[in-house]
């Protein structure tokens, strides 16, 4: 009886842990895996690449799939970080975002719903990647020792649809100050 | 020998009884004032639970970037749930089922058959995807509903002002120009679930002539894939979507409600303090009569330590004796009430937090409140007191 039970208990865990992990992404457990392997050195530039474009120009001349630096400020929205992941918003270095309420000066655009389609404009996404073309599994925080308002210089590739979306798929992250 | 004893403990409670009439005022005092803090404690408790039991943190909602954190405001598209599932790696799938629950949500008049006047109501158009992602939710009593059909959360009742019965399964309710008849019953673990009508997401649609959704619930494998969610919809900057976890959504929430969390606290020490004052007060009368027998039973030998010590006793017993009480009260009649407040409605909550705030509150008028009248009755010279009238 005793044997039985055992069984039916392996059973059981092997089928709760096998359902549905035909098609599962990394789980939890594998993402910590992969932060703890990952070698941050790789996406910090020792030196500033030269040719660097601000989000605003970028936006009109990049061409999807073709190398680019851009330089920015991280921010342009209340918060520019993707938890757990190393990706963030990039703000045009010559665009202030401020606070939703707070007064605005002249080129001054705040973090609330009036200012979304101004801010659109000057931001965009960077996401750094791995030489697969994936995104690192790991904070940008954590990885690079990012902080909101930091200069940065990327350099990377940029990736653009008809839609107007644009995203920079950075290779290497320069932090000018 | 007999000075460095104390006094026996049935001596404090038998004096409890030989005063019936002052003892039980007392009691009845001390009951009410244990009572309103576990009322409100139960309060602050009951908002706390259903606002952290709707949250999961596997779901993510998705809704309009232009509503700000307002969902009844929010528009999407209806392709966004097909685009998500396609789209983004980490979500749910089970037996080829994906758990992406497009929603349309919204505040409206709701007339039931004895309101008079129509009750401001929250209506929540789903699908049968709905349950898979909100597992808090379950089917109580009736049926999942079809065409023309709602079903109701135990709290409804309570957000619409309207009795139960005016809810139970085959009655009407009227919103939104539309008649529609109550399947079933549903509950979801005391979340804010609980004081929403759930319609078919496509006769809901039909009735407010609209196609878009107001948002659209993912759940993930795991916590880590919301990040995904969030991902995409900024790297989608022309879906104009927005991705919030559902815990921080609720999280938000609970700050929103923070003050009336700090002033329901405040109510608990003002009340307690009242209490601890009438407390003083009652015990001040009943140490006041008692003068001779104090002072007798220090001329017998007891030294003051010990007499107050049974003094104290006494308050304490009685004051315990008010919270079980109050307990018992909380627990068959308050426990479960319903509230109503600006997101819902929820249960107030006597739980073991309550309990003990109560039981310290109690223990606190017992000590606080024997100790003053009887430290200054202990302060008469025995010669004076025991000639005292």
């Amino acid at each position: 009886m005793k044997y039985e039970l055992s069984a039916l208990l392996v059973i059981a865990s092997v089928l709760a842990t096998s359902t549905g992990c035909g098609t599962a992404p990394a789980s939890s457990s594998q993402l910590s895996m992969l932060a703890a392997n990952i070698d941050a050195s790789q996406f910090k530039l020792a030196e500033e690449p030269d040719g660097a474009v601000g989000v605003i120009a970028a936006r009109e001349s990049a061409e999807d799939g073709s190398p680019l630096v851009l330089v920015g400020r991280i921010g342009g929205s209340a918060t520019p970080w993707i938890e757990g992941r190393a990706a963030f918003t990039l703000l045009d270095a010559s665009m202030n975002v401020v606070a939703e309420g707070d007064d605005r000066a002249e080129g001054e655009i705040c973090t609330g719903d009036c200012c979304a389609t101004e801010r659109l404009n000057c931001t965009t996404l960077v996401k750094v990647v791995d030489e697969h073309g994936q995104i690192v599994p790991v904070d940008s925080r954590q990885l690079l020792g990012l902080k909101e308002s930091d200069l940065v210089v990327v350099q990377g590739t940029a990736k653009k649809d008809g839609n107007g979306n644009f995203v920079m798929l950075a290779r290497g992250v320069f932090i000018r100050n | 020998m007999l000075g460095q004893r104390l006094l026996p403990w049935d001596y404090g409670i038998r004096n409890l009884f030989r005063r019936p009439s002052h003892t039980a005022l007392t009691l009845v005092g001390l009951t009410i004032v244990v009572l309103l803090v576990l009322v409100v404690v139960g309060f602050i408790r009951g908002l706390e639970k259903s606002l952290a039991a709707t949250g999961s943190p596997n779901v993510v909602l998705v809704y309009s970037l232009s509503s700000a954190a307002d969902i009844e405001d929010s528009s999407i598209p209806g392709r966004t749930p097909a685009l998500l599932a396609a789209s983004v790696d980490g979500v749910r799938r089970q037996h080829g089922v994906e758990y992406v629950s497009p929603e349309l949500y919204l505040a409206t008049r709701i007339y039931t058959a004895s309101l008079e006047e129509p009750g401001m109501g929250l209506v929540r158009g789903v699908t049968t995807s709905a349950p898979l992602v909100r597992g808090q939710v379950q089917l109580a009593q009736g049926a999942w509903p079809q065409s023309g059909e709602v079903m109701v959360g135990r709290l409804v009742h309570s957000k619409l002002g309207t009795s139960k019965e005016d809810l139970a399964i085959g009655q009407q309710v009227t919103f939104d120009g539309q008649t529609w008849t109550i399947s079933g019953y549903f509950t979801a673990a005391g979340s804010a679930f609980e004081s929403e009508i759930w319609a078919p997401l496509a006769g809901l649609q039909t009735a407010l002539k609209r196609q878009d959704l107001s948002l659209v619930a993912v759940s993930m494998d795991s916590p880590d894939h919301v990040a995904d969610v969030d991902l995409f919809c900024r790297e989608r900057v022309d879906l104009e979507l927005k991705a919030v976890s559902e815990r921080s959504y609720y999280a938000a929430l609970q700050k929103h409600y923070k003050p009336v969390r700090m002033l329901a606290w405040i109510v608990v020490a003002l009340v307690a303090g009242s209490g601890i004052f009438a407390g003083l007060n009652t015990m001040y009368g009943a140490v006041v009569g008692r003068v001779r027998e104090l002072a007798t039973l220090q001329a017998l030998g007891f030294r003051r330590r010990a007499i107050l010590l049974t003094l104290v006793q006494e308050a304490t017993l009685l004051a315990c004796a008010g919270a079980l009480v109050a307990c018992l009260i909380g627990l068959v009649f308050v426990d479960g009430a319903a509230v109503r407040f600006t997101m819902g409605a929820f249960m107030l909550k006597i739980d073991s937090v309550g309990i003990s705030v109560a039981c310290g509150v109690a223990a606190l008028l017992g000590i606080v409140g024997a100790l003053p009248p009887a430290l200054k009755a202990m302060r008469l010279p025995v010669a004076e007191a025991i000639k005292a009238i």
